[in-house]
């Protein structure tokens, strides 16, 4: 199993539990280095003082702030360790919500929680946190320092483990004023349409149905051109046009999805998802 | 009016809901820039053949994919752009799931989606249609030079657009070692804890929950620019707990 990322101990009441965290998601994306075209060699970053016109090591560099009046804070890197909250090894549990209150669009990064240590005692309040929060349906609020920042994070029952998820605060989230809605409110008849034709169009969430098709076409690429290959850049499609008569849309949309084109219409990039509804 | 990153079609079927995306969640950690401390000078970036060690023009560098220690294929721009996929700007959606049934472990970064200049009657049907099913809509688009799973749904009155992760890149549960207890808790711990948990509820109100530690950042910055001192924290160590039972029974006779 992978290395922890930090480990430390989750407080809930009066009980500590020891745990470990580890991430809940792996990247499986490709990376590109930089290299000089003349003899490929790879390229490093080096940082210069942009007066001096000289090389700066690490040590001498600072972090500015810019205010609103034009001038600058300039802040080290120890003053900015100073106020790094302190270094706790607990993961505090302030409170316990209703999972379903919480929308996604919240969460930030996901891990997982494991219980550490040889002790009996700490694996069963694990075991106990995880049963009530299932059958709860609830999941706990908490805090706690990872390297120099404090993080807000949910815990909650995912896959018989205790899953961590880091939190973006409210005030990072956009306002959806002034985004556009939309035309008038739908028609019944319309929306009764809509909705048949979702439900004709409609499957189960499986992820297992969806790869990664640009990292398979990056791949591809890579191969071929290692083998000196050439590769040409795709056509663009042009983009469909709003329809005029949205009702005959839907229509038609339906009826192609009934008879089991489950594009429902057009099937130039179809065959994807297994429909089974 | 916010500026929208991206400008395109959901395709649903054979009809077209023109749609322009933006940002949903803006990060408000506070950023510095780079400076040379004795002189507060800017720093640059400059790029550095690591052979020669000579400085390099930016038009000399190429992307190089790493295939074994030390060799690399070297690819154009084109040739990434011929990988990312689909070069139009539609989002194809190919079906529709539960939006409860997806575990948001697959969700990667969230968008707004608002009505595109025609078709705004489609924008508000599909969106009322949505909420009414409960459903999401999966396809897949390409933007910013690769390819992306979408799910759309409902968010805020709005439609949402979220990213989503591969199957292969999300951990399973049985991947992270789990050791058991002996035993599993008993009946009156489940009960106690229990208990405990109904203390701590609440309703969820995101409001409530501030960035302390972006907080401390501006208050030192205000502090040193007014020519103040920073102030020095506090540190606690943890506590253990030998007896679980007790320790529930002591939360809980505090707890309220």
């Amino acid at each position: 199993m992978a290395r922890p990322l930090w480990a430390g101990s989750l407080s809930f009441g009066l009980v500590n539990v020891p745990v470990a965290l580890f991430s809940a998601v792996r990247d499986q994306g490709f990376h590109f280095h930089e290299l000089h075209e003349s003899d490929g060699a790879r390229i490093e970053q080096k940082r210069f003082c942009a007066e001096e016109d000289v090389e700066v090591p690490f040590e001498a560099i600072g972090h500015a702030y810019d205010l609103e009046n034009g001038k600058a804070v300039i802040v080290t890197d120890e003053e900015l360790q100073e106020v790094a909250p302190r270094r706790t090894r607990t993961i505090d549990i302030e409170a316990f919500v209703a999972r379903d209150e919480i929308d996604p669009m919240l969460f930030d990064h996901p891990y997982f929680l494991a219980p550490t240590g040889e002790a009996d005692g700490p694996r069963r309040a694990y075991q106990l946190l995880l049963a009530v929060m299932e059958e709860s349906g609830k999941v706990a609020l908490g805090r706690f320092v990872m390297r120099t920042k404090e993080y807000l994070v949910t815990i909650g029952p995912r896959d018989d483990r205790l899953a961590l998820t880091t939190m973006r605060f409210a005030d990072e989230i956009r306002a959806t004023k002034g985004i556009d809605t939309g035309g008038k409110k739908p028609a019944k008849q319309e929306l009764d349409q809509a909705v048949a034709l979702i439900d004709a169009l409609s499957a189960d969430w499986d992820p297992s149905d969806w790869k990664d098709e640009f990292r398979a076409r990056l791949e591809d690429v890579i191969e071929r051109k290692r083998k000196g290959r050439t590769i040409e850049a795709p056509e663009e499609r042009d983009e469909p046009e709003p329809v005029p008569d949205l009702m005959a849309a839907l229509e038609e949309s339906l009826a192609n999805a009934k008879r089991g084109g489950k594009k429902g219409g057009r099937s130039k990039r179809g065959g994807r998802a297994k429909a089974r509804s | 009016m916010p500026r929208s990153l991206w400008n395109g079609t959901i395709s649903v079927g054979v009809i077209a809901v023109p749609v322009k995306l933006y940002t949903a969640v803006e990060s408000r950690t506070v950023r510095f820039r780079e400076v040379h401390l004795e002189d507060e000078a800017k720093i640059e970036h400059r790029r550095f053949c690591s052979k020669e060690g000579k400085e390099v023009p930016y038009d000399d560098v190429v992307k190089g994919y790493e295939t074994s220690k030390g060799r690399y294929v070297v690819l154009e721009k084109d040739e990434i752009a011929a990988a990312a996929g689909d070069p139009a700007h539609v989002i194809d959606v190919e079906s529709f799931v539960e939006t409860t049934a997806i575990d948001p472990v697959f969700y990667a970064k969230t968008y707004y989606l608002g009505a595109g200049a025609k078709g705004g009657d489609a924008y508000r049907l599909l969106h009322d249609a949505l909420e009414q099913t409960g459903r999401a809509g999966l396809g897949r688009f390409t933007f910013h030079n690769r390819e992306y799973l979408a799910a759309i749904r409902p968010l805020d009155g709005v439609l949402g657009l979220h990213t989503m992760r591969f199957a292969d890149e999300v951990v399973a549960g049985k991947e992270v070692e789990l050791s058991k207890p002996s035993k599993g808790p008993a009946k009156k711990e489940v009960e106690m804890a229990g208990r405990l948990v109904g203390s701590l509820e609440e309703s969820f109100s995101p409001g409530r929950y501030k960035d302390r530690y972006r907080k401390a950042v501006l208050d030192m910055i205000e502090r040193k620019a007014a020519g103040k001192k920073p102030k020095k924290p506090r540190e606690k160590p943890p506590e253990e707990t030998p007896d679980l039972m007790a320790a529930l029974e002591a939360s809980l006779g505090g707890g309220k």
